[in-house]
């Protein structure tokens, strides 16, 4: 696709003006509005966090994995992003090995096992990593094998990519992740191309498929989506999260209760308040209005980030700005729509926000890439 | 695939991602400004409360259906902790109210946090005064929950106990193991006994209150509730009178007593002395009680019967004789001379008193127990053939009856000394072995179900406290027949002289005193060196003789003579087993 119409580099262009070409290239407003995100996110992981034993302690972690994601996120921009996909098949293979690392040896938490110790740098959580991984492997997978996709048959190798890693972490488990890769999944091939008819044969299939799955659940989370039915099920104990977010968030009203002032958040009354039910804390203390305006912040990343695939200059990282976006999106709806009882509870971050430094400097990582594709898009602009 | 084709295709999923955050703005629009108020009172008068509602624990009655232990209902005080508004003012006060520490009541607080919508339970079967007291000053203390709930009532108090057990509150390591199977913290959970071993049954599945509350803590509109479902009774199959008889009759010294049938190991009588009133552990045991418990140094906490071993002393004669009889060595009229001493080596051991019994069968030295005899015999058998048919009576292995921490006990052997003392084995070990003496250690409820296996023809039987399981319709559920743990290998020759043998210990041998008029008694005495202070006596036996229909066991420590101090107890038992009055004792004063 975009090859016809990608510019060579002309002779004119001398090294320090395609770079000072490039930092003009930046998206100034996915920058702004990642900026406002990271910060928003700070503030509520102090603001849930203030109250425990060490109430600087999450913040100031949340700040080292920033500065550490900034670090790296600067090379990522800097280095054309298409060397990303040169090694992709290691890349690949590295990932399925960390997430088969995390079975054998994951520490445990939730009856989970998501993390790997690094021994004094804490600990790691490679499936948020295998998140990002995954959408640039599948990306240069399709690039390579263009199509057209006639059958279901032509999208089986790309199904095959996403499962393994899938199976893996549902392994571990962890549902919500799990579902991640299906968004990512079908996000791309819907933009790669895929036909329609496809694409709903595999959505029936998966339907299909998940009465098997529903087997392999643990207790906990066949718990968690039995109550999400019906909450009053077990109002002390899974629906107990439901139940005090839906009060946290409808309590905060138009205005919110104010910044540090929310009462679930103070008594602790939702469980998780500062990673996976952070929005329930913004709902209480920014009311409806906060809420609001966190959804618009992530509406500008998400039309920059589409942008962005618009102009990529190759299919490649085309595709990778489609599954960045396709992600960030998926993450936002469930996470926003589980503390507003519309989504199950399935333990997703709200990305840049919740506390967690895997998953911050994995968004960030992601961002990086978007403003590489942004930034060495095609010449001819429409 | 053209670049037109993908741009439209962006459009579409930019158009689906604006669709799904515009599905959470109307969401969120709905919950924070459409129902907005009503969440916002829910969080601010403290809205939905949730209390469990106990279910009353399944009872424990004998074997007649006669109750042992039942439920009464007592006032609980709990605490709301997010109804508080003055903590730091509230908590001393209603510390004051319960004489607690307050410091006690913030560690409850601190534990109950993972569900603060949860009443956390202060104290219970607080009196009724405290309670009228604490009615008054309501008003100034929000949060402050007053509730009924069932407490465990023993009705014979120190009766049985350690067959019974008690409760606690659920300790971490049980709540671990035990949270998916519905156990929560606070709840209390049978610690010892059967209270324990039968958890499951007894405990029921509390029930469940969901309800708004105004601010001043008082129900405003119940929501939904869940009835408690009540615990299965526990059929024992222990006879009240039979256990009553032989808790009079082992008095206030230490010692236990078993009586159990001996062809099914139901357990009919057991008593440990001393004894503890498992009452005091139903609302949460005092520190000042738990620790006088703890620190007697008669250890009244360890269940004599099941979970301490002894020297069984002329008792473990008959693993002896059956030893010596199976491999031939002897038979019932097998000729003995008894000097009153024998000579190992060089080494002279004298009998107990010096008594020399002279010429006498096989079966004579059963009933007066001679230790010549069964040290000439035991020598002859071995200590490997001792220790085997030791283990083939169930010596040495825990018998599986229905209580916790029972222990095994021990039957030496060389390969034993070796391993344990790393010592070598000696002749005079072979001696002490044969007649009980030395490093045997066996527990009376072992000693129960070994005599059980003479009694009933060789089968080793599991003991079990518990018959039955009944829902609370009077239905069974589930009936306890353990099958037994083995056979002993008893020809009929074999079991003829052991019961001719044991039956001549009460006719004419060293028990002539507990004869029972129109009940064949059958049995053996036996007295062990304690190392420190007097002997242990020990009597097992059974009846009627021809027909074994119970086993009684007694021990008392450092008593004296078996004959003495436990056979006495065991002929009360088994007159109240057998429906018999004991004759007037000269001096008894007159109905």
């Amino acid at each position: 696709m975009s090859t016809a119409t990608a510019a060579a580099p002309t002779a004119l262009d001398a090294p320090q003006a395609r770079r000072r070409r490039l930092v003009r290239n930046l998206d100034p407003l996915l920058l702004a509005s990642t900026a406002v995100l990271v910060a928003f996110g700070l503030l509520m992981v102090y603001s849930t966090t203030r109250s425990m034993p060490h109430p600087l302690a999450y913040t100031r972690s949340q700040m080292l994995h920033l500065l550490i994601g900034v670090g790296v996120g600067i090379v990522l921009v800097a280095a054309d992003y298409r060397t990303l996909a040169s090694g992709w098949r290691w890349l690949y293979v590295a990932n399925l090995l960390m997430l088969a690392a995390v079975l054998v040896i994951g520490r445990s938490s939730l009856g989970a096992q998501r993390w790997i110790p690094l021994g004094p740098f804490g600990q790691f959580q490679p499936s948020e990593l295998a998140k990002l991984v995954i959408v640039i492997t599948l990306a240069k997978h399709m690039a390579d094998r263009p199509g057209p996709y006639r059958s279901v048959v032509d999208l089986m190798p790309f199904l095959i990519h996403v499962a393994i890693p899938m199976v893996l972490i549902f392994r571990q488990p962890d549902l919500g992740t799990a579902l991640v890769y299906g968004a990512i999944f079908a996000g791309m091939l819907f933009a790669g191309g895929a036909r329609r008819r496809d694409l709903a044969a595999l959505g029936a299939a998966a339907c299909l498929v998940s009465p098997v799955l529903w087997h392999f659940l643990k207790e906990y989370q066949r718990r968690r989506l039995m109550v999400f039915l019906d909450p009053a099920l077990d109002p002390r104990g899974a629906g107990y999260g439901i139940i005090q977010s839906k009060i946290a968030v409808g309590s905060g009203l138009m205005w919110g209760k104010g910044l540090f002032a929310g009462t679930q958040n103070l008594l602790q009354f939702v469980p998780e308040h500062h990673t996976d039910f952070i929005f329930s804390v913004i709902g209480e203390e920014l009311g409806f209005v906060g809420g609001l305006a966190l959804l618009a912040l992530f509406l500008i990343w998400l039309w920059r980030g589409v942008r962005a695939a618009a102009v990529a200059r190759d299919r490649f990282g085309a595709l990778a700005a489609v599954g960045i976006v396709s992600m960030v999106a998926f993450h936002v709806f469930v996470n926003v729509g589980m503390t507003v009882g519309i989504m199950p509870i399935t333990g997703i971050p709200l990305p840049f926000i919740s506390y967690g430094g895997s998953a911050l400097m994995t968004m960030l990582w992601a961002t990086a890439l978007l403003l590489n594709i942004g930034m060495r898009r095609q010449k001819i602009l429409f | 695939m053209d670049h037109e084709t993908f741009e439209r295709r962006l459009v579409v999923l930019f158009t689906a991602v604006v669709a799904l955050l515009a599905v959470l703005s109307v969401r969120l629009w709905q919950v924070q400004v459409v129902q907005g108020d009503y969440f916002a009172r829910l969080a601010d008068e403290n809205r939905l409360r949730v209390t469990s509602v106990a279910a009353p624990r399944g009872l424990i009655v004998d074997r007649a259906g006669r109750p042992l232990v039942v439920n009464r209902p007592a006032f609980t005080v709990a605490l709301m902790p997010t109804e508080m508004v003055r903590p730091h003012e509230e908590i001393p006060r209603v510390a004051r109210f319960l004489s607690m520490d307050p410091a006690e009541i913030r560690q409850r607080l601190a534990a109950g946090r993972e569900r603060p919508f949860e009443p956390v339970r202060l104290r219970r079967d607080v009196p009724k005064d405290v309670i009228a007291a604490l009615e008054e000053s309501r008003m100034d203390l929000p949060g402050v929950l007053i509730e009924i709930e069932p407490v465990r009532d023993y009705l014979y108090r120190e009766l049985g106990a350690h067959m019974l057990g008690y409760l606690g509150e659920i300790g971490d390591a049980d709540l671990r193991r035990l949270r998916a199977d519905g156990y929560e913290s606070g709840d209390l959970i049978g610690k010892a006994g059967v209270e324990r071993v039968y958890d499951r049954y007894l405990r029921g599945r509390s029930g469940e209150l969901q309800a708004e509350v105004d601010a001043m803590g008082r129900l405003s509109r119940t929501l939904r509730t869940i009835p408690a479902v009540p615990g299965d009774t526990l059929v024992l199959g222990i006879d009240l009178p039979m256990q009553q008889a032989a808790e009079a009759a082992l008095g206030n010294r230490l010692g236990a007593v078993v009586a159990m049938d001996p062809q099914t190991g139901a357990v009919e009588a057991f008593v440990s002395h001393p004894a503890f009133d498992p009452d005091l552990f139903s609302t949460g045991i005092h520190a000042r009680d738990w620790n006088a418990l703890l620190h007697d140094p008669r250890q009244p906490l360890i269940d004599r019967a099941a979970q301490a071993g002894y020297p069984t002393g002329s008792v473990f004669k008959i693993v002896t004789a059956t030893a010596a009889l199976e491999l031939g060595l002897v038979n019932a009229d097998t000729g003995f001379y008894d000097p009153g001493y024998y000579n190992l080596n060089g080494r002279i051991f004298h009998d107990n008193e010096n008594e020399a019994f002279g010429h006498l069968s096989f079966l004579q030295a059963i009933a007066v127990s001679s230790n010549v005899v069964f040290w000439t015999i035991g020598r002859a058998v071995g200590p490997e053939h001792i220790s085997e048919y030791a283990h083939l009576y169930g010596l040495g292995t825990r018998t599986g009856v229905d209580l916790p921490d029972e222990i095994a006990g021990v039957v030496p052997d060389p390969a034993w000394k070796r391993r344990v003392y790393h010592q070598p084995w000696y002749g005079g070990d072979t001696l002490n072995t044969a007649v009980g003496q030395g490093y045997v250690l066996v527990t009376p409820i072992q000693a129960a179900r070994m005599v059980a296996a003479v009694a009933n023809g060789g089968t080793l039987v599991t003991p079990h406290i518990a018959v039955e399981i009944r829902a609370p319709t009077g239905q069974i559920v589930e009936r306890i027949a353990p099958p037994p743990a083995g056979r002993v290998p008893l020809s009929p020759q074999t079991l003829a002289t052991l019961r001719t043998g044991l039956a001549a210990v009460v006719t004419r041998g060293t028990a002539t005193s507990i004869q029972i008029p129109g009940l064949a008694v059958a049995g053996k005495t036996g007295t062990a060196e304690s190392g420190h202070g007097k002997p242990y006596a020990w009597f097992v036996g059974y009846a009627p003789a021809d027909d074994p229909k119970v086993v009684v066991v007694a021990m008392v420590e450092n008593a004296g003579y078996g004959a003495e101090f436990a056979a006495p107890i065991v002929q009360r038992v088994l007159e109240v087993a057998f429906g018999m009055t004991p004759p007037a004792q000269p001096g008894d004063p007159k109905p």
